[in-house]
């Protein structure tokens, strides 16, 4: 059993959102005793040198094969396996754009395909290593539930989560080492349920990932300026909430946050949900947009981007006062 | 409970060993103290004493006594 | 299994597809394939065919399909009247094979280079459920040893010592636009899967016997059979000849092609 204990979460956001899945992979041999890994040369990295000694014979190395691993994860998903398939999101993803379409959009078998690092967060290895459009290869598949955690204590939940889901699962993880806390203590993590972390009756931030947090900041920078803004963490994005953003309508302007393309992504899922609405409040989508910037660290490609809180805030409260 | 006794405890809740065998501790000495192990007795630490260690401090924590060391410039004294 | 009968129920699907064509050389270079693999070496219950002890079949080389279907077809488990369903809307007898695990189906194809990685999956997934009675299967083409990842896929099967994996390549020598050794060479194909780590061996793809007598073998690693077959096999217009990769079957050419295959002794 895992312990969402105080000192457990601090460790997990220590670990960051690669070491906290592989704290949470360590106790699926419990519940799911079929939970076996395979990792394309980051068993390391994804925080599974602990799951490989305790599991040695759940545990796959590929090597830099990522084509190979997701073929073996469906083989064995086919037998009855729980195949967690953990590598960078760039390369989880895209390199092997076809075997996911062909193991997990067609013929849905259970992978849940870990990208671990996506968006800016390794981004000082330069642009082969952001990952800004994995949601939109991702969410185009059928059957794919697509899971997006907040910090670190949410990354377990949502790794136990997708143990338990019959689907493939892409889990996207974001954030780097020493991810801040949202969740303090255990909370409801229901896949396809957004959670209300702020109430706001003029504006909804729907954020997913590590900007959740950013949106939470700059939610208290605009109610400085007057401005109240409901802050929804959408930790799934396939299927998207649609209550959630139904209620979101309510609002004078909808603002998407991410970690990702502004195309394709969480923001663009929102939009394609709202399109046939008569009558709805305008939506600013915010992420990542044009060129691929210079590798940097994590703060700066976030200050690129304009995805600090006080950038989120400024942009947002330009966007309404434009508008009302 | 004295920072003595607090201290002992978090290096016992990190790696789950008993009082007698902390005291000479050394990182990767016990299967325990890896790199997750690490981060656990930073968090027990920080748990513990209310305080954020910085990055250097984390990466120098490397035995029961240079952590012990490390702690005086956060104001913790045995 | 009928090899005459099965060449002759390829031709009637590839007549029935019309205008559409039909995937007819690498259906009809591994009809001996198929006879060997469902007639003598495979273990399978037609009464059954998700029986855990079953062995599995990946047909990586999803467009010479035609000549899995008509192997069902002497097993009992597709009839003529489903398999002239060949190519229509919602047919189960697709021109790329899609899950149909009562057929024994393990996997859809299509996308060439990916059958061996689900067979060291399932290969992987029997050694772990403690299953040693299954052997699993892979189908390939020679042309589909183009794509990087069949060598993924090897390296990972002899990295992980599977005693429970056999790949037949169908070494016909063409693919789409030519011959293979043109197009790229695959030069030696026994030296790639041995410098792999597989127990490789050559033999004539349209003997049964030889293909059953190899596929017998345990050596312990994993088993690569290179069949060397001709594209085509049994019609002689259509035997090496690339046209005939993908062709289309009037009832003329249907008709000097049964005359052909029922001359045959």
């Amino acid at each position: 059993m895992i312990d969402f204990t105080s000192t457990n979460i601090r460790l997990w956001s220590r670990l960051g959102s690669c070491g906290a899945f592989g704290q949470a992979a360590l106790s699926l041999p419990e519940t799911k005793e079929k939970t076996v890994i395979l990792t394309a040369d980051v068993c390391n990295f994804s925080g599974l040198d602990r799951f490989r000694a305790s599991y040695p014979d759940r545990v796959y190395n590929v090597g830099i094969a990522e084509q190979n691993m997701i073929g073996i994860a469906a083989g064995m998903a086919r037998e009855g396996f729980t195949p967690f398939a953990t590598t960078y999101a760039a390369f989880a993803t895209m390199r092997c754009a076809d075997q996911i379409k062909l193991c997990m959009g067609y013929m849905n078998l259970p992978v849940k395909l870990v990208g671990l690092s996506a968006g800016f967060s390794v981004g000082i290895l330069g642009p082969t290593h952001m990952s800004l459009e994995d949601v939109a290869f991702m969410r185009a598949l059928p059957n794919v539930v697509i899971l997006s955690p907040a910090d670190c204590t949410a990354t377990v939940k949502a790794a136990l989560a997708a143990a338990q889901l019959a689907a493939p699962v892409y889990l996207r993880l974001t954030g780097s080492m020493n991810n801040p806390i949202i969740y303090k203590e255990d909370f409801e993590f229901e896949v396809g349920k957004a959670i209300e972390l702020r109430a706001g009756d003029d504006i909804a931030i729907i954020a997913t990932g590590s900007m959740v947090l950013h949106a939470l900041k700059a939610a208290e920078l605009l109610e400085q300026e007057g401005l109240f803004a409901e802050v929804l963490d959408m930790h799934t994005v396939t299927p998207l909430d649609m209550e959630a953003v139904e209620k979101a309508c309510a609002k004078n302007l909808i603002v998407t946050v991410e970690e990702h393309s502004v195309i394709g992504g969480m923001g663009g899922a929102v939009a394609e949900a709202l399109a046939l609405k008569p009558s709805r409040p305008p939506h600013l989508l915010l992420g990542a947009r044009g060129a691929y910037p210079h590798a940097g660290d994590y703060p700066f490609l976030l200050e690129y981007s304009g995805l600090t809180a006080p950038q989120i805030a400024g942009r947002i409260f330009e966007t309404y006062k434009e508008l009302f | 409970m004295t920072n003595e006794e607090k201290y002992t405890k978090a290096f016992m809740q990190a790696f789950d060993i008993d009082a007698e065998n902390v005291r000479t501790l050394e990182f990767q000495a016990i299967p325990a103290w890896d790199s997750v192990g690490h981060m656990g007795l930073v968090a027990a630490l920080e748990e513990a004493f209310d305080i954020m260690l910085e990055p250097d401090d984390i990466v120098d924590m490397s035995s029961f006594a240079r952590g012990k060391e490390l702690l005086a410039k956060y104001g913790i004294t045995f | 299994m009928n090899t005459k009968e099965m060449r002759i129920d390829i031709l009637r699907m590839a007549l029935a597809a019309k205008s559409q064509g039909a995937h007819l050389g690498g259906s009809l270079s591994m009809v001996e394939i198929m006879a060997a693999l469902y007639g003598s070496v495979m273990k399978l219950d037609p009464g059954n065919m998700e029986n855990k002890y079953r062995d599995r079949l990946v047909i990586s080389k999803g467009h010479g399909v035609m000549a899995q279907y008509v192997a069902l077809k002497q097993l009992g488990l597709l009839t003529e009247e489903q398999l002239l369903t060949y190519k229509s809307n919602n047919t189960a007898v697709n021109a790329h094979p899609s899950v149909n695990a009562a057929l024994g189906i393990e996997f859809a194809g299509g996308s060439l280079g990916q059958g061996l990685s689900l067979g060291v999956g399932l290969a992987l997934a029997l050694r772990c459920k403690g299953n040693a009675a299954s052997r699993v299967f892979v189908v390939l083409g020679d042309g589909e040893c183009d794509e990087g990842s069949v060598w993924e896929a090897a390296m990972s099967a002899s990295h992980y010592a599977l005693n429970n994996i056999v790949t037949i390549v169908d070494r016909n020598g063409l693919q789409y636009d030519g011959p293979t050794e043109d197009i790229l060479a695959l030069a030696d194909l026994e030296a790639k899967w041995k410098s792999f780590g597989w127990n490789a061996v050559t033999v004539n793809g349209h003997d049964v016997d030889a293909l059953v007598n190899a596929l017998s073998a345990r050596p312990g690693r994993p088993l690569a059979i290179v069949a060397e077959t001709v594209k085509g096999k049994g019609v002689s217009f259509m035997e090496h000849a690339a046209q005939w990769h993908n062709g289309v079957v009037t009832q003329r050419i249907f008709d000097q092609a049964m005359a052909e295959l029922e001359a045959e002794s």
